[in-house]
């Protein structure tokens, strides 16, 4: 029972961070259940029918789903911002579909035989991924990421390549959920299509946006919180959307600026440096 | 056979254009995406169902219909979008409507259940046909097409021929301008707020009454469509998301006619999300064109 909470804590933790992670950039996806689903699908063909062993797989699944929102990522981000989000939830609908409709991996009865995940893989990869974004949030990448996030016209003026950041940004947001999505799998033995519709992705979001995007340690909050409450207390777990819903618009409504309140955090933690704190003085 | 599953895909269609409109209308307003549109089309459905049952004539259960779901559209402005009116807000703007989406959906579900709830009306308004030229023609998807297009029209010509129509026009084209002038912006949005939540309203009403039921699914397998519909027509253009849901429409029949089942569902946002890649304005008219712009 403690190692059904411990993995599924770690999977929502990581998927948290990889919505953080496109959101750092600036850009807002619905689509990392649909990642999720592709990586546990490509890890799973990949353990199951060619034998390849799990801490292979997976780091191929979350290539393999890099190099795909990429792709798709790429025609949209080129526009608008806005286009972004509709791709992913086309995204999010379509690949379940499609998977549904290829009777190699099983259709909509969905595809089982994996195994081999244990609680300690997922811890591992947690540690790993909190300190690289950890070791992120103190290097200069992440005050690129800021300028791209606050002000693109100003990011772009800087010679900052706008749609090189988000498209980094969203390619490593979808491949850390593929990540997440395979050892998930190969945890819980069989996956259904199904079980990974556009609300998946949309509670995924919600555990940021609960826990605070400021810094990495939101996601973590959001995504613990949000697994294990509702496990705790069934009267909760019944008013779930309703519950979750509210408190996502009472917090937008109390935070007019929204996921903008960004920045008071960033400048608050980077104090310690005197020419910051000049900029920490300007007007917002 | 294949006429009447091209009449189908019209019928169809023209259900998706009305949704569509909501989501164009607002978009060319606002700039932002509403995602709890199609948890008021959904919704439209149940609030027909309850209204019949209570023993309203269809007529005023499309009253009531229209009535309650662009009251429930004001809601969503006042709370999902009042606050979010900056240019870089629509993160933001479309987080709260999510969530306003997911209570919607919660509360249906507490009230109804989750499976489908059967409207109070005789089978026979559903079968009720005619048959001219040897295609059988089925009347309540006739009356459904012709209200829909309608509708459709009276909008057009609102936006195109009214005083109130130039002022929307004039706040999609710029707030701060039309505020200049005098318009009070708030008004406007609430109005077309109010416009687009009531046209989701009939299409759910028309789905329930055609389908001869309200399902809590529909939100996101039928009005969600919608939203890649107007994308594919071109984002905030009124004669795009109407032209886009008839050719949508006409597909989908047709894929359906062809077999093709789970596909057919995904078809239309893949084809969105290939029109995005090679024309981000859309299949129809070009971004500049203001005059069909929203």
């Amino acid at each position: 029972m403690i190692q059904d909470y411990v993995i599924f804590t770690g999977v929502n933790i990581l998927l948290a961070w990889s919505v953080y992670i496109i959101l750092m950039s600036g850009s807002l996806s619905f689509a990392n259940g649909a990642f999720m689903l592709i990586g546990a699908y490509v890890s799973g063909v990949l353990t199951v029918k060619l034998g390849v062993p799990l801490l292979v797989a997976a780091p191929i699944a979350g290539l393999a789903t890099f190099a795909f929102g990429v792709l798709v990522g790429f025609p949209a981000l080129r526009t608008r911002g806005i286009y972004l989000i509709l791709v992913t939830v086309g995204i999010a609908v379509s690949v379940r579909g499609v998977i549904e409709s290829i009777p190699y991996v099983g259709g909509v009865q969905g595809f089982g035989g994996m195994s081999g995940a244990s609680p300690w893989h997922v811890v591992a990869l947690v540690i790993v991924v909190g300190c690289a974004l950890w070791l992120v949030s103190r290097s200069p990448l992440q005050r690129i990421l800021d300028a791209v996030r606050e002000d693109e016209l100003v990011a772009g003026s800087l010679g900052i390549n706008i749609v090189h950041v988000k498209l980094v940004c969203f390619g490593v947001g979808a491949g850390l959920a593929a990540v997440a999505g395979s050892f998930y799998a190969h945890y819980m033995l069989h996956v259904s299509p199904d079980g990974f519709g556009i609300l998946v992705s949309v509670y995924i979001v919600l555990y940021v946006v609960l826990g605070g995007t400021n810094n990495l340690w939101g996601p973590i909050l959001g995504a613990t919180i949000m697994t294990l409450v509702p496990e705790m207390i069934r009267g909760i777990a019944e008013w779930r959307p309703t519950v979750f819903g509210l408190m996502i618009i009472v917090l937008l409504l109390l935070r007019p600026d929204g996921l903008l309140a960004f920045r008071i955090a960033t400048v608050r933690r980077r104090r310690p440096s005197g020419r910051r704190e000049a900029a920490s003085q300007e007007p917002r | 056979m294949l006429v009447e599953q091209i009449i189908n895909g019209i019928v169809l269609g023209s259900m998706y254009a009305l949704i569509a409109q909501g989501y164009t209308l607002v978009f060319g307003v606002l700039d932002k995406l509403n995602f709890a549109h199609s948890e008021i089309f959904m919704l439209g459905g149940f609030i027909a169902v309850a209204s019949v049952a209570l023993g309203s004539p269809l007529a005023i259960a499309f009253l009531i219909t229209i009535a309650i779901s662009g009251l429930i559209g004001l809601v969503v402005e006042l709370v999902g979008f009042r606050k979010f009116r900056s240019r870089d807000a629509h993160i933001t703007a479309a987080l709260s409507s999510f969530a306003i989406g997911l209570v919607i959906i919660d509360l249906t579900q507490k009230a109804w259940g989750t499976e489908s709830v059967s409207i109070a009306l005789p089978d026979e308004l559903r079968i009720a046909s005619i048959e001219v030229l040897g295609i059988r023609l089925v009347l309540v998807k006739l009356a459904i097409l012709a209200l829909s297009l309608l509708l459709m029209l009276v909008l057009h010509l609102v936006v195109v021929r009214t005083a109130l129509g130039r002022s929307i026009r004039a706040v999609a084209d710029s707030a701060a301008d039309a505020a200049l002038y005098g318009i009070n912006v708030t008004r406007v949005t609430q109005l077309v707020f109010f416009i687009a939540s009531a046209l989701a309203g009939v299409a759910g009403m028309a789905l329930a009454v055609r389908t001869g039921y309200a399902n809590t699914e529909t939100g996101f397998s039928f009005g969600l469509k919608a939203l890649a519909i107007m994308a594919i027509g071109g984002m905030g253009d009124l004669r795009g998301a109407f032209l886009g849901g008839l050719l949508v429409g006409v597909l989908e029949a047709l894929a359906f006619q062809w077999a093709l089942g789970q596909l057919a569902d995904v078809a239309v946002w893949l084809f969105m999300i290939c029109v995005l890649l090679v024309r981000p304005a859309g299949l129809f008219g070009t971004a500049g064109s203001r005059d069909t712009r929203a």
